[in-house]
């Protein structure tokens, strides 16, 4: 894995590395260096194989982490490409002419936290959530329970109770 | 506005009617994998019902219900979460979050029932048949807490830089520090009933995240009018049944309360506090004793209107809390700080006033509309083994206050403390001080019948009076203090075998053969303090209820036998300051209802 690296610095400007295991690394990439670094990892490194394209939503400090997990079949070893983008207008690069399975990938991340591909087949087609008209979920300022205690009314029957409340009424009902 | 996809997809729906069913019956009955998500496991023995995992649940899928045979006590709701699966998402959060660990996912996800309400159930409480499951999910090791098991360290003074002097050891969080520590509150509320002011303990912690100090002040006097002698020297019982504690440090409860009172400025409190008006009543209450209770019903009174006067035997307010506790634990100018703002209320203090003796009780009654009392424990009470009556043989408390009050106090070179308890400590750390101070060196030697695992003394006063060079050797009992003319030589003990029988009633036992002698030339007692009641005349006592173990008889009210009398503190309950001051707090509630009814 070392010496894979040490070659991909002579061709490309890679922020950091980190070596979680022995088969498996992750390093940063900035966005206009990543599809030409992927890549070239694909057609002269031997990484053959998309695992995922998935993304994090660092809202603290407005941008969205992309994680290009890619496969090297002979070695038995996983590269993760790290690409930090802005969440303001948030957009990639499309990698679907690499890896057809990518435009899924684009597709659902394209829907879940609302980054774009440009040029991705079917970017803009719902994926699972028919009829979404709130913030992509995915996103961290989306509020996951007024969302679902809007949306799904309670079932007739549920009662809940605050712990400190039950207790007093229990234990101290008179102070 | 209906749009048209609304109208239409009823109509294309029909489209999939001819289509094979996706979902089929499991032919093959299949096993999920390993680390599966099904179905909920709790252990409801050690579930506390904190509702963590209700508060983290994003599809509101879990409420908390009480349960028959679980019984809510301290540190314990009595409730337990139960699931409901039209909305659970199989996330996982509530096993993640879970602050006990009792929550898991068991592998179990097929389960096919006619009736729907069934698919809400309380895990753990009502039998199903994956209940002993070992595979599925549960949270997982180290390193993936949702909220940090460690407590934010706290700075204390070093034993060289300490045991010279009187000045306080521990120096209190920082912002930063305060912030992260109150991070890792949950917010479950289990402490409060376990704090004998039920102060709103997760109230004031979020104050601290919202960093809105003056919030959290007014959170504090709700309940504590003390906060700066709680926030150090409480005897913090809430840290105790706090949940993060199950697995990992408990919340530093007492320190965030001291950094909340810390932060707030002294000339503030008024406006913050809303108190720079009150209304009077026109009725006027004596308190006697300026100790925590009596401090309490002063302030909690002074705020309801009432004028208050507190009679105070000592030239300094405060009670224990000035003449016992050390000024290295709790320095004056914070105790001043607290007493200071319930005088500028109103609240007046005659000092050297002793009641039965400069003025009478029945006086007091004459002059005001009721009385509350909190005069507490301060006789020192005795082995009474021979030797005792010798004039080098001191009590702890006597000795505490005449260093306060700047007497001189004898200090010798080989000091003898018979007593397991936190006052046995003060008063060793004390005289360890003074001696390093007259003789350059400490040479203390603590004994307590109790042996090191059953001291009551707190684990760190033990190991802070070690690091400043006393030696504590507990489990013995005392036999004879030896003395010589105007000499004390030192102290016969034979050993402790146990302290309690099995029906928890004080019986030690001893090994006789088993022989010790301290050498000493001052030896003091601190096995506990009793009541002095000799401000009661005989007529009156003969009013007065008494309960069975000889205290005086109080309602819930705190008030005597005899209704213009209340009382509270350490001749009632305790004994620490926080019952003083949930007792004064309580009287000061039932003397405003005695009042407003007469
Ligand atoms: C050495 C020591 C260390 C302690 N450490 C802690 C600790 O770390 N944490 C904690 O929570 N608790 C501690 N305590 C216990 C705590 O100080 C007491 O529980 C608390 O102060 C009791 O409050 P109180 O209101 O009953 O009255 P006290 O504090 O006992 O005060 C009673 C007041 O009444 C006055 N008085 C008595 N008789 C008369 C009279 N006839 N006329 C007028 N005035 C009178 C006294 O002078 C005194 O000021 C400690 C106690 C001691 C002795
Ligand atoms: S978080 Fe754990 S301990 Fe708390 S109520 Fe839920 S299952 Fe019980
Ligand atoms: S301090 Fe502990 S017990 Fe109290 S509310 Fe916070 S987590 Fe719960």
């Amino acid at each position: 894995m070392q010496t894979i690296i040490e070659n991909l610095q002579k061709h490309f400007q890679v922020v950091s590395y980190h070596q979680q295991r022995e088969n498996l690394g992750f390093l940063i990439a900035s966005k206009e260096v990543a599809v030409g670094l992927i890549t070239h990892l694909r057609d002269y490194e031997g990484f053959a194989h998309l695992v995922l394209l998935t993304a994090v939503d660092w809202i603290e400090d407005e941008h969205f982490q992309l994680t290009y997990l890619l496969h090297h079949p002979e070695k038995k070893v996983d590269l993760g490409v790290r690409v930090m983008i802005s969440r303001e207008n948030a957009e990639m690069y499309s990698i679907h002419h690499l890896w057809e399975q990518a435009r899924t990938y684009q597709r659902e991340l394209r829907e879940m936290f609302g980054i774009n591909f440009p040029g991705s087949p079917d970017v803009d087609k719902p994926f699972i959530l028919e009829g979404w008209e709130e913030i992509p979920p995915y996103r961290r300022d989306f509020d996951t329970k007024e969302y679902s205690e809007k949306t799904y009314f309670p079932r007739p029957g549920r009662e809940t109770h605050d712990p400190a409340e039950y207790m007093k009424k229990k234990l101290y009902p008179n102070e | 506005m209906t749009k048209l996809n609304d109208i239409l997809s009823p109509f294309t729906a029909w489209k999939h009617v001819v289509r094979e069913p996706v979902t089929i019956k499991d032919p093959l009955n299949r096993e999920a994998a390993d680390r599966y998500r099904g179905f909920h496991k709790n252990d409801i023995s050690e579930c506390i019902g904190c509702g963590t995992c209700e508060s983290i649940c994003q599809n509101a899928a879990i409420d908390l219900v009480p349960v028959d045979g679980v019984e809510t006590k301290d540190g314990d709701s009595g409730l337990r979460p139960r699931v409901d699966y039209g909305r659970c998402c199989w996330c996982g959060l509530c096993v993640d979050v879970c602050t006990t660990n009792s929550l898991s996912l068991s592998n179990e996800y097929t389960w096919v029932d006619e009736d729907p309400d069934n698919f809400r159930f309380v895990p753990g409480a009502e039998n199903k048949s994956w209940d002993n499951r070992e595979k599925g999910y549960k949270k997982p090791g180290n390193g993936y807490e949702l909220y940090s098991p460690v407590r934010e360290s706290m700075e204390e003074l070093e034993p060289e830089q300490r045991d010279q002097s009187f000045i306080e050891i521990v120096q209190g969080y920082s912002k930063e520090q305060a912030e992260k520590e109150a991070d890792r509150c949950v917010e479950c509320g289990i402490c409060v009933a376990t704090c004998p002011a039920h102060m709103g303990i997760p109230e004031y912690i979020k104050a601290i995240r919202n960093d809105d100090l003056n919030e959290g002040l007014r959170v504090l006097y709700d309940t504590n009018p003390l906060p700066e002698i709680c926030g150090r020297i409480c005897t913090h019982k809430c840290e105790t049944v706090c949940s993060v504690g199950h697995h990992g440090d408990p919340l530093s409860i007492r320190w965030l309360k001291r950094y909340i009172a810390d932060q707030n400025p002294a000339e503030e409190y008024k406006k913050i506090l809303n108190t720079e008006t009150l209304q009077p009543t026109g009725k006027k209450v004596a308190i006697i004793g300026s100790g925590p209770s009596g401090l309490s019903a002063a302030h909690y009174l002074a705020l309801m209107g009432y004028q208050c006067t507190i009679y105070e035997k000592l030239p300094a307010a405060g009670g224990m809390m000035r003449f016992g506790i050390p000024e290295y634990r709790l320095p004056y100018d914070q105790l001043d700080k607290d007493i200071n703002y319930i005088l500028s209320l109103g609240v007046e203090i005659k000092y050297n006033m002793t009641i039965g003796k400069d003025i009478t009780l029945e006086e007091l009654n004459k002059q005001y509309d009721a009385v509350f009392s909190g005069t507490g424990l301060h006789m020192g009470r005795s082995t009474r083994v021979p030797g005792t009556d010798h004039p080098e043989v001191y009590q702890a408390v006597d000795l505490l206050r005449d260093i306060v009050l700047g007497n001189e106090v004898p200090v010798k070179e080989k000091i003898v403390v018979i007593g397991g308890g936190n006052v046995a400590m003060d008063i060793t750390r004390s005289l360890a001080r003074l001696q390093k101070q007259k003789f350059g060196k400490v040479d203390m030697l603590t004994t307590s019948l109790e042996s090191e695992d059953i001291m009551p003394a707190d684990r760190e006063e033990v190991i802070e009076a070690r690091e400043e060079n006393a030696v504590i050797d507990p489990g013995w009992g005392p036999v004879e203090i030896e003395t010589e003319g105007d000499k004390v030589k030192g102290l016969h003990v034979v050993k402790c075998l146990s302290v309690f029988d099995e029906n928890r009633r004080f019986a030690p036992k001893f090994d006789e053969e088993q022989k010790k002698f301290f050498p000493a030339d001052m030896v003091v007692e601190s096995i506990g303090q009793g009541m002095d009641l000799s401000y009661l005349s005989e007529e009156f006592k003969e009013q007065l209820k008494m309960d069975p173990r000889g205290r005086i008889l109080v309602n819930d009210d705190f008030q005597t036998s005899v209704d213009w009398l209340f009382a509270g503190g350490d001749m009632i309950q305790g004994p620490d300051v926080i019952h003083g001051i949930a007792n004064g707090h309580k009287a000061a509630m039932g003397i405003d209802k005695y009042l407003s009814d007469k």
